[in-house]
């Protein structure tokens, strides 16, 4: 499963590949994943609730590839939660994440290249409360060690954080079935 | 410790030397401009150091049309406005700050009111909101630390929404940095001491981070040297001009550094500490920096290993066995701050500064981990590690 994920993430990278047709509907995939994912986790993970709850009320924020890329935007809720809003923001985000390109996006959203590795290497540019933005990385990064199988995961994080198997199956699944819900339900 | 991709820019001209300050009228020129402003503090100007700058006016042809000495030590909105009107009312054309981080932060915000014939600062607060080159502008630095002169950066505070706003673009950086000796030769020695430590933990900084590159590296290390070398050597003889020039370059060579591989934890919990307690970033950067070497040390022990040849010289370094040089190199920052120490009380620890409290380590580790620059950092960071290393500089 590592060598073949590796192999097929190496194919999509080659340089004669840059505007691959796959990768663009690939990013836009895993932002959808990751913005369902972090509204999920901030109504179950204590961790990321506590760090949204620092956020303000109505703190909206996106993420996107510049420079008209895939894009998802969230918005913090009347219950302190994380909303997923979808691709097109409403107003101005207080916060936003903006890959330089398509590409760099695919390689964080890849997990060949970890957020803060995409941030040292000039990928990410940040517009909005430099503070609010720290709050969202640990979320991510939070998230990603949870959800995410360790071997992948460890490419994601500067840091793989100490979780035991149980901690890890039980995070991840509620997080998993939160995810579940919220796509029947609403 | 490689990166696979990086980004270097720095297109200031530095202008360094003796009698460089004469220079000024000539590089105007060639910028077309001939009706500079003075932008500066009541501390330099009652130093004397302007009258160095409008020394170095006369037989020039040219004058300085307007002189503002009243920064204060936060650059705020209000003054940047303010001095803007006094600019656009006696004509001038060009703008050169004399001072620290604050009149360099002030004009940087005044240069975008008079190019962009702005009234309102916050509308180009922000990154890349500037589009286009600003006024001609020259930054002569009175203290040996900072690095603004080479930075494209600028915080200004908004006094009436009271927060600090961030101005980043590449058009905010000086056409040129004039170092002369004359500038920062009555620093007096906690402040030349301070200066000196806040280059060194840039330089340190840049080298040991998660952004650091070659070309970056280069600058940190001769930074790293030249601080090494020299401080001693100024603080036991102040009026020694050429081992001035060494510090003032060092600075600037750090601040390139640093700002093209960014900072790490140092600068995330001295900025906390100088928000929370209003001491000097200086000596915060001073306080913190072995403990956070320390911390770093495990992972990054090869790369802080190699900041032993410019900390202590080739001796040390060739005595010292590879995987000893790390703690051997942090040492050598330990025994450069306990001189200080002896020799002007800079603070080595929290406890030392009296301004702090124990119970505050909590709220500082909470605001560290909210600091841009932690995710820059070798190391992962969470809030435990954090109250940790500011247990440990307790």
């Amino acid at each position: 499963m590592k060598q073949l994920l590796q192999l097929k993430l190496g194919d999509l990278n080659l340089g004669s590949l840059n505007t691959a047709p796959l990768k663009r509907p690939y990013v836009a995939l895993m932002m959808d994943v990751i913005g369902r994912g972090l509204e999920a986790s901030s109504q179950v993970d204590a961790n990321i609730k506590r760090e949204v709850q620092k956020l303000p009320d109505g703190f909206m924020f996106d993420m996107r590839a510049l420079p008209s890329g895939p894009c998802f935007v969230m918005e913090k809720n009347a219950d302190g939660n994380l909303s997923y809003i979808g691709s097109e923001a409403p107003r101005k985000p207080d916060v936003s994440l903006k890959f330089k390109h398509l590409n760099h996006a695919f390689l964080v959203l890849s997990f060949q290249e970890g957020t803060a590795r995409a941030f040292a290497n000039d990928r990410i540019l940040v517009d909005g409360e430099i503070a609010h933005a720290m709050k969202l990385v640990r979320c991510l990064n939070r998230m990603e060690s949870l959800i995410l199988p360790k071997f992948v995961a460890v490419r994601a994080l500067k840091r793989y954080p100490q979780l035991s198997l149980k901690q890890k199956l039980a995070g991840g699944g509620k997080i998993y079935s939160r995810l579940a819900k919220n796509l029947v339900w609403g | 410790m490689t990166k696979s991709y990086y980004e270097f820019f720095c297109p200031v001209k530095i202008v360094a030397g003796n009698a460089a300050l004469e220079h000024i009228p000539h590089e105007l020129r060639t910028l077309a401009a001939a009706r500079p402003m003075i932008i500066t503090d009541k501390g330099v100007r009652g130093a004397g150091l302007i009258d160095h700058v409008l020394g170095a006016f006369a037989e020039s042809g040219m004058d300085v049309v307007e002189i503002y000495d009243d920064v204060p030590p936060d650059s705020s909105t209000t003054v940047v406005t303010q001095i803007a009107k006094l600019y656009r009312d006696s004509g001038c054309d060009s703008i050169i700050a004399v001072g620290g981080g604050s009149v360099i932060d002030t004009s940087k915000g005044v240069n975008i009111l008079v190019s962009e014939d702005g009234e309102d600062l916050t509308a180009f607060s922000g990154v890349g909101v500037l589009t286009k080159p600003l006024k001609p502008f020259f930054v002569v630095p009175t203290t040996a630390g900072t690095g603004s002169e080479v930075t494209l950066v600028a915080v200004i505070a908004d006094p009436e929404k009271g927060v600090k706003l961030p101005f980043t673009s590449y058009f905010l950086l000086p056409n040129a940095a004039v170092l002369d000796p004359r500038m920062t030769l009555t620093l007096p020695a906690h402040i030349t001491a301070m200066t000196a430590m806040d280059a060194m933990t840039h330089a340190v900084e840049a080298f040991t981070g998660m952004g650091k590159n070659p070309i970056s590296d280069a600058y940190a290390v001769s930074a790293i040297k030249k601080i090494s070398e020299n401080l001693m050597q100024v603080l036991n003889t102040p009026d020694d001009a050429d081992a001035r020039l060494e510090l003032a370059q060092a600075s600037t060579m750090a601040g390139i550094a640093f700002s093209n591989s960014m900072v790490g934890l140092v600068h995330s919990l001295g900025h906390s500490l100088g928000a929370l307690c209003h001491l000097p970033h200086g000596l915060c950067m001073n306080l913190f920096l072995p403990y956070v070497l320390e911390y770093n040390l495990a992972e990054r022990g090869d790369v802080i290993g190699e900041l032993l040849l410019p900390l202590a010289g080739a001796e040390v370094y060739a005595r010292t066995p590879a995987a000893d040089r790390g703690r051997a190199a942090i040492n050598t920052l330990r025994e450069i701050r306990d001189e200080l120490y002896r020799r002007c009380k800079l603070p080595r620890s929290l406890s030392e500064t009296g301004k702090v409290s124990r119970d505050q380590i909590q709220k500082l580790a909470e605001m560290a981990l909210d600091d841009g620059s932690i995710i820059f950092n070798p190391v992962e960071v969470d809030l435990d590690d954090a109250i940790s290393v500011l247990e440990k500089a307790w």
